[in-house]
């Protein structure tokens, strides 16, 4: 009997011993089907027009919730670039019957979040905190989205420090980079400046631009307030019915989006912004890219993974980082908007080195176009795809957040529970379109933070320069 | 070999509370997922963490190396350089390919490294979970320095460091403020490391880092999410149970000696808002005072309601953010504040404001109000890190590497709850005193003076 378990154990350890480590077996296939938990979720419409989506999760004691206003700061004029981020900013500084101190206060003693944040396409104002506290929240969210104060000494005040702020912002090269790419892929539009405005924009703002514009923004004609976490869909039904359901404006549109930016000069040409104090060069080179609601947009994105948007193992980061230790980071992505886009390949190097990391970046942008995506990096990259997308859906928090971006751009509702099926059908001759279709290293944009007398010498080859001070 | 184990079985004495103070409610009741935690030790002394949860479609699996920069001698800076160096090949595997097998199947990976431990993460979904446990051993096993590969990577290391460090006035200031903080215990120097050790680090060193503390009994493993934790541990038994270890674990034993008097550095840089960061030497992590200090952080800087951000920002509008907070190390900690001035205002003058507030919380008790908010989130902020598999994970293995045990929630929400007034005076008295506390200011040159050159490129 004794015998026989030690032979056992014996014979267990030898079939533990010859077994192939785990990175000799192929990857598994990518699951697929849906992904949204639709037992937990919930959709009501309000006569009003606003939209409710409520999702359940009684795993943790929290709740965190939104008001989402389908336009950003995209729906300005130029001359009025930054209002949007300025008078979000201001919701919760005063609303209600409470003052700046005392809203602030009654955020605090709950231990909770409320604010604003606003992108070029929307406007949110959320909150999260215990459930205990959610009809605190939900009154004091609703404070803010619908009776903000715009009191004339808090509206100075924030001028001044966004002043301030834009001032401080230069300290930053990340920061930087990113206006002067803007400016050199957009000039003219909205997308061509910063989120937050320059000091021409802010300078104009007051308390009654700010409460003008809440007016224009804030109706409840195609927003959506979301709630997800501890609480019960019939109260949170309720309790945002009682609150919102008599918010005025039904017969109101919410302000049109931008134009269409025009078409970037289609030349390579190079920005550089002089700070001569840095050791290391931060270059954003790109051009324009892309809609969020582009039919190929996931082509585009799945055949990114394998070009720079793929992490350790996508092509420009293998080469620039592990191959020739030039940088920490390089990557490339499109960002999606409304009525536009970019496509960026970011990277930082020592100053010295710029001209060559540029040149390589370059060569694979061609390299993208004349050598597309392999059978194999087709493969790789649905797989990353959906692994990432699983990933990232983690938390009933995540999940909404996706469904109300959907529902932010008009894109069908079951968008995510196909997502994984759409990957798997890409084949490499879509991912070739794709690269064909939307990189054009001919007509880049080069835009590189750091001492000019370092770098204007090394970039001159790649086409025009023009240095500006931050 | 195949090796019996020892197996410490100990599943955390957690009874969650039923209702919550006050009776049913209709809320959730916060029930800690740690209690599922099972805690096992192989004979060579690795130690592992599983935490299952099948409602998540995630799972992280992290290994925490209790070595960090504190334990550099020679060359400062070789623990993060190391950290990058074990994604660059074994005896089986290609410089890429560890990274290149956990994102094809779109797991997540990483490491960090600080002064006390050196963290790698994968965090997959559960079909990856077994390359992940035998990719991680390989490299435990089988890593290999090579001169080249490390010459390519210290390069990489060196733009990281100027991405956050020499180019950044926050990265600039917090340098210089452990440097003057610290006089002699390893943390006055950066994790990421000097520059010119980082340039000479040799091979040899890196190999001799790795032997001292990438042993099996000086690791611990965690695992959480979705995975069954009977497999799951047999594969880890199987993957790493032929590590060897080692009978000594070398530790340096500085103690910081006390500081009597204020020290203060400035560092010239191209900046328009200057930055004003102080340090006070505090205690280390796990200490009694540690949720009073907690507490006056909130107080401090917590939301718009706190102390600085209403007088510095909002009433005097001398500085565009002003906060602090107690950061707890394994053998020290400090309080620090920091301070980002208005371009357009003094920075002697947002300083002396700072402090006057300090002087503040020394001299008056804070009121109940504020006491209620601080306790309260830290309460929030303790559940809202309960959210994730990766999140869990790292709790329970930073308890396990720091304390040994892991904390309950419980435990936890007392120590919180149990806060004064009093205490919160008291641990602001004991701490914030002038004589203990470091200053560094980050402003720009004076008019007319040139600006430092960046500092002379690579040697290669």
């Amino acid at each position: 009997m004794r015998r026989a378990v030690g032979l056992l154990a014996v014979g267990l350890a030898l079939a533990c011993t010859s077994a192939p480590p785990a990175w000799e077996l192929p990857p598994p296939e990518p699951s697929e089907g849906p992904v949204v938990p639709q037992d937990r979720l919930h959709r009501v419409s309000l006569d009003n027009g606003l939209r409710l989506l409520v999702m359940e999760d009684h795993s943790l004691p929290r709740v965190s919730m939104g008001l989402v206003i389908p336009r950003g700061a995209a729906a300005v004029d130029v001359e009025q670039a930054g209002l949007v981020s300025y008078m979000g900013e201001l919701l919760n500084r005063g609303a209600g019957e409470r003052d700046a101190l005392a809203f602030a206060q009654a955020v605090d003693a709950l231990g909770a979040s409320l604010g604003t944040g606003s992108d070029w396409d929307s406007i949110t104002v959320y909150a999260s905190g215990l459930s205990r506290d959610f009809d605190a929240l939900c009154e004091l969210l609703a404070d803010a989205a619908l009776r903000p104060r715009f009191e004339p000494e808090e509206a100075e005040r924030l001028r001044a420090q966004r002043l301030a702020g834009l001032e401080r912002a230069k300290d930053d090269p990340r920061t930087l980079v990113g206006w002067s790419f803007a400016e050199a892929l957009f000039a003219g539009h909205v997308y061509g400046i910063p989120e937050v405005g320059t000091p021409e924009t802010v300078a104009r703002f007051d308390a009654e631009t700010a409460r003008a514009a809440h007016a224009r923004f804030f109706v409840p004609d195609g927003a959506v307030f979301y709630v997800s976490g501890d609480i019960a869909t019939e109260r949170a039904v309720a309790r945002v019915r009682e609150l919102f359901g008599s918010w005025d404006g039904a017969q109101r549109e919410p302000p049109p989006s931008a134009a269409a930016p025009p078409a970037p000069p289609a030349e390579r040409r190079v920005v550089i912004v002089d700070r001569p104090d840095l050791g290391q060069a931060t270059i954003y080179l790109g051009h324009e890219g892309l809609t969020r609601t582009d039919p190929d947009r996931i082509a585009v994105q799945v055949m990114n993974l394998v070009i720079g948007g793929g992490g350790f193992s996508s092509r420009i980061m293998s080469r620039v980082r592990e191959d020739e230790g030039l940088a920490y980071y390089a990557y490339s992505g499109y960002g999606m908007r409304r009525d536009g886009g970019t496509f960026v390949v970011a990277t930082g190097t020592r100053a010295p080195e710029a001209g060559r990391a540029i040149e390589m970046i370059l060569e694979e942008l061609e390299l993208a176009r004349s050598n597309p995506p392999s059978v194999q990096e087709t493969k790789h990259a649905r797989s990353l795809a959906v692994g990432r997308f699983s990933l990232g859906l983690e938390t009933s928090d995540a999940i909404l957040s996706s469904l109300v971006d959907l529902d932010v751009y008009g894109l069908p509702p079951d968008s995510l529970d196909t997502y994984r099926t759409r990957v798997k059908q890409l084949n490499q001759a879509d991912l070739r379109e794709a690269a064909l279709a939307t990189i054009h290293p001919e007509r880049v944009a080069i835009v590189v933070v750091g001492p000019a007398d370092v770098l204007k010498p090394q970039l001159e080859r790649f086409g025009p320069v023009s240095v500006v001070q931050p | 070999m195949r090796r019996a184990p020892f197996r410490v079985f100990l599943l955390l004495a957690l009874v969650p509370a039923l209702f919550a103070p006050g009776g049913l409610r209709a809320e959730t009741t916060l029930v800690d997922p740690a209690v599922n935690t099972r805690v096992e030790m192989l004979d060579n002394g690795l130690t592992v963490l599983l935490l299952p949860d099948r409602s998540t479609p995630v799972v992280s699996f992290q290994v925490w190396v209790k070595a960090g920069s504190r334990d550099e001698t020679r060359y400062t800076g070789i623990a993060h350089l190391f950290e990058h160096m074990m994604f660059k090949g074994t005896r089986n595997l290609g410089p890429e390919d560890y990274t290149r097998y956990v994102e094809e199947r779109g797991g997540r990976l990483n490491a960090y490294t600080s002064h006390d431990v050196t963290v790698y993460f994968e965090d997959v979904t559960a079909d990856t979970l077994p390359l992940v446990i035998d990719l991680e051993a390989e490299r435990m096993a089988h890593l290999e320095v090579t001169p080249e590969l490390l010459d390519s990577e210290r390069q990489v290391v060196l733009e990281e460091r100027r991405m956050r460090t020499e180019d950044q006035p926050q990265g600039r200031a917090f340098e210089a403020l452990l440097a003057t903080s610290f006089r002699a215990h390893a943390y006055r120097w950066p994790v990421i490391g000097w520059r010119s050790d980082v340039e000479a680090v040799p091979a040899e060193a890196c190999r001799a880092f790795f032997d001292t503390y990438y042993a099996p009994n000086n690791l611990v493993v965690a695992v959480s999410g979705d995975f069954d934790p009977d497999e799951t541990f047999a594969r880890i038994e199987r993957a790493f149970g032929a590590m060897e270890p080692v009978s000594e674990i070398p530790r340096s034993p500085t103690v910081e000696p006390e500081q009597r008097g204020e020290r203060r550095d400035t560092v010239l840089f191209d900046v328009r808002a200057p930055l004003v960061m102080t340090a006070w030497h505090a205690p280390p992590t796990g200490h009694e005072d540690g949720a009073a200090l907690d507490a006056l952080s909130v107080i401090l800087s917590s939301g718009r309601s706190s102390r600085l951000y209403r007088r510095l920002v909002n009433d005097e509008q001398v500085a565009l953010s002003a906060g602090g907070g107690y950061w707890e190390m394994q053998e020290a900690g400090i309080f620090y504040g920091s301070l980002s001035v208005r371009p357009d205002a003094s920075v002697e003058r947002a300083e002396a404001l700072f402090f006057e507030e300090i002087e503040r919380v020394r001299s008056e008790p804070v009121s109940e109000a504020e006491l209620d908010k601080a306790r309260r989130t830290l309460e929030v902020n303790l559940v809202g890190g309960l959210r994730t598999a990766h999140q869990l994970g790292r709790r329970v293995a930073q308890d396990w590497v720091s304390f040994g045990r892991i904390r309950p929630l419980d435990e936890r929400l007392a120590a919180i709850r149990a806060v004064t007034v009093e205490d919160v005076q008291r641990v602001a008295r004991t701490y914030l005193a002038p004589e203990r506390r470091s200053v560094v200011q980050v402003v720009a040159p004076p008019e007319g003076d040139a600006l430092a050159a960046p500092t002379p490129e690579d040697p290669s």
